[in-house]
């Protein structure tokens, strides 16, 4: 059930490779050393990108060049048609870095990929990190080094914050995963917990949530139940204006759920521990080692 | 269009002649704001005119009222009807599930809210699968639940179906009636609700349609502009990037006692044009200092600061501003400012202890 594993030896194929943001990142990914073996954008098939093909399709690609992870940076209205390239294609694991993508295509995706197999992190999210070995995603590649600490997060720059004051303490990062915040994902939290908490790598988790939703809510229970690790987490959101959507089916559906206060309860009851600033983590990780 | 029996009803725009509409509609007859936001009744926006003068009065006073940012657009009078039963239904999303819910109680109108934290087990709520949709006999189950019988039941159940049907078609996360009314002709809709998805626009005609009337006219700029922003009652502009950040740096603001004057999310990889048209909005705001956050993922650190360095330029009368840029190109970034003589930090309570100073000057 590692389907969420990569490594540097994944072979990575980008998709939307020729636009500005994928061509960009494509740069900063091969410098940090990630294996780009092609690149994808319909039409533009035969070109090269920093020396690396593009092709036409997916399938093209993964006869070609056997690659089996993907990295997504079409527009949103595209998202759902690349990623079941993807899966159709065989790619085992992928990366949505697209904001913005309607929520009904990603159910329907999700569906799709659960019962092929195909592992997904995102919508609207930074990817992955692996220090030091492969970057699958947006995030700053200055931020810490490989190391014991798994670091999840559903906000993007938040959890770069974090994990930046984590690499200036020199504390090392097991893996990085920004799952993103959208209400529909390929990764929930509880899924990303789970596979952190039997990774043999890992030894603390660092989990970065925000108000809206019950996920962890869902989260704290799992960790109740199942995870002996020690878990470190931060919610953003103490001070923030009830919103506008919260609408009548927000409050029945989740009671006092979805707000931070809420959140930080669950999870101090399942014995995790409560960071009250972001750049107070470093401090408690360095407790709990 | 999608079948959901209503009262008899009219609706006037904001513009067209009240006199001449309400002319012909029998009274006593209830009048609604069309406004986005919740809790309306509970607000004076819903009240009944029991005269053709009393509602054309009525009507003035809403298009001329100004509510927590937003204008009446439109107002809907419907015909006051004997009211049975009040019942509430709506079809939910349940997002972290990826299912559905069709929730319905027999205690529906406005007080939902409180019977669903008071009193939980007077709220039905069947889940269903995005692929299945609502069955008939799911639909069936619960209106038999909510104590309807005889053709009542198929005429509840035809409306749960057709609320499926519409959150269906138009992406809603949130379709709902409340109160479904039983009165001594039938079942009818007496009000409702939707929430749709913004990132369904581009395929959803209703949505861009709706998409400008629920927002403020700062919250439209901001919306064009590709950045969400919400206004707050502080006296601090912020300019910061990713929504988790943002929030996180007002936590750690409104801990210390300082007060922002709005939540600015810039936006992933956002260009030199967004960030100077964001600090732009933020100055008509006359903070007393600005805060700008950046942590450059997909966002440019030096594409920021030469935003910056424009603002300041064209806007002489600028509030003394602290700026933090780290992450991508954070060095040109830093270099680019240094040279048009500004001061940036790469740590954050660095820079909130330099605001903290500023305001205090």
């Amino acid at each position: 059930m590692n389907k969420m594993y990569i490594s540097e030896n994944s072979k990575v194929v980008v998709q939307g490779i020729t636009g500005t943001q994928g061509m960009f990142h494509t740069k900063l990914m091969v410098e940090y050393g990630t294996n780009i073996v092609a690149g994808v954008t319909p039409g533009k098939g035969g070109q090269e990108i920093y020396g690396i093909p593009v092709f036409n399709e997916m399938k093209e690609v993964r006869a070609e060049t056997g690659a089996d992870t993907s990295i997504i940076f079409v527009p949103a209205r595209f998202t759902l048609a690349a990623a079941m390239e993807s899966l159709n294609a065989g790619i085992t694991m992928t990366v949505i870095i697209t904001e913005n993508v309607p929520v009904f295509d990603m159910i329907k995706l999700v569906e799709r990929a659960n019962e092929k197999g195909l592992h997904l992190i995102g919508p609207n999210c930074p990817g992955m990190l692996i220090p030091d070995k492969i970057k699958l995603g947006i995030m700053p590649d200055n931020m810490c080094h490989y190391g014991d600490v798994a670091i999840i997060s559903k906000s993007g720059t938040l959890s770069y914050e974090i994990t930046k004051a984590v690499g200036d303490e020199n504390i090392g990062v097991s893996a990085y995963v920004g799952i993103g915040g959208d209400p529909v994902r390929g990764t929930p939290m509880q899924e990303a917990v789970a596979y952190y908490s039997d990774d043999s790598k890992t030894k603390t988790i660092v989990l970065i949530g925000e108000i809206g939703s019950d996920e962890e809510e869902k989260t704290a229970e799992y960790i109740k139940e199942h995870v002996s690790k020690p878990v470190i987490a931060y919610i953003a959101g103490k001070s923030a204006p009830e919103g506008k959507r919260m609408g009548h089916a927000g409050a029945i559906i989740s009671g006092d759920f979805g707000t931070a206060q809420g959140k930080i309860e669950a999870l101090r009851k399942a014995g995790a521990l409560i960071a009250d600033t972001p750049w107070d983590v470093p401090k408690m990780i360095k407790e709990v080692m | 269009m999608f079948n959901i029996p209503l009262v008899k009803n009219m609706l006037i725009m904001r513009g067209e002649n009240v006199e001449e509409k309400v002319e012909g509609f029998s009274f006593p007859a209830i009048v609604k704001s069309q406004i986005a936001i919740g809790s309306r009744k509970k607000a004076g926006l819903i009240k009944i005119a029991q005269t053709k003068e009393e509602a054309i009065s009525l009507c003035k006073e809403y298009f001329n009222r100004n509510i927590a940012g937003f204008q009446v657009e439109a107002i809907l009078i419907e015909e006051l009807v004997t009211i049975e039963h009040e019942y509430y239904c709506s079809i939910a999303l349940d997002a972290s599930g990826r299912q559905f819910y069709l929730i319905a109680s027999k205690e529906g109108g406005i007080d939902i809210e409180e019977v669903a934290k008071t009193i939980p087990e007077a709220i039905l709520k069947e889940s269903f699968s995005f692929q299945e949709g609502l069955s008939e006999e799911l639909a069936g189950k619960v209106a038999r639940q909510l104590g309807f019988n005889g053709k009542q039941i198929d005429t509840a159940s035809q409306i749960f179906r057709n609320l499926w049907d519409i959150t269906f078609k138009l992406e809603a996360q949130l379709v709902e009636i409340n109160p479904l009314v039983l009165t001594p002709s039938g079942i009818v809709a007496v009000d409702g609700k939707m929430i749709l998805d913004d990132d369904a626009a581009f395929r959803q005609p209703i949505v861009q349609k709706l998409e400008q009337k629920k927002l403020t006219e700062l919250e439209k700029l901001s919306k064009q502009a590709g950045f969400s922003f919400v206004e707050l009652s502080g006296d601090i502009g912020i300019l910061a990037n990713g929504a988790g950040l943002t929030m996180a740096l007002l936590d750690v603001l409104s801990e210390l006692g300082l007060h922002p004057a709005n939540f600015l999310d810039v936006g992933g990889g956002a260009s030199k044009e967004r960030v100077y048209k964001a600090l732009e909005l933020i100055f008509k705001l006359n903070p007393k200092a600005v805060l700008v956050n950046i942590f450059g993922g997909i966002t440019r650190c030096d594409a920021v600061a030469q935003a910056i360095i424009e603002a300041l330029n064209n806007f002489s009368d600028a509030p003394p501003m602290v700026i933090r840029l780290t992450g991508t190109k954070e060095k040109e970034g830093i270099a680019l400012l240094k040279e048009a003589g500004i001061e940036a930090f790469q740590d954050v309570m660095e820079a909130v202890e330099k605001l903290d100073e500023v305001l205090s000057e």
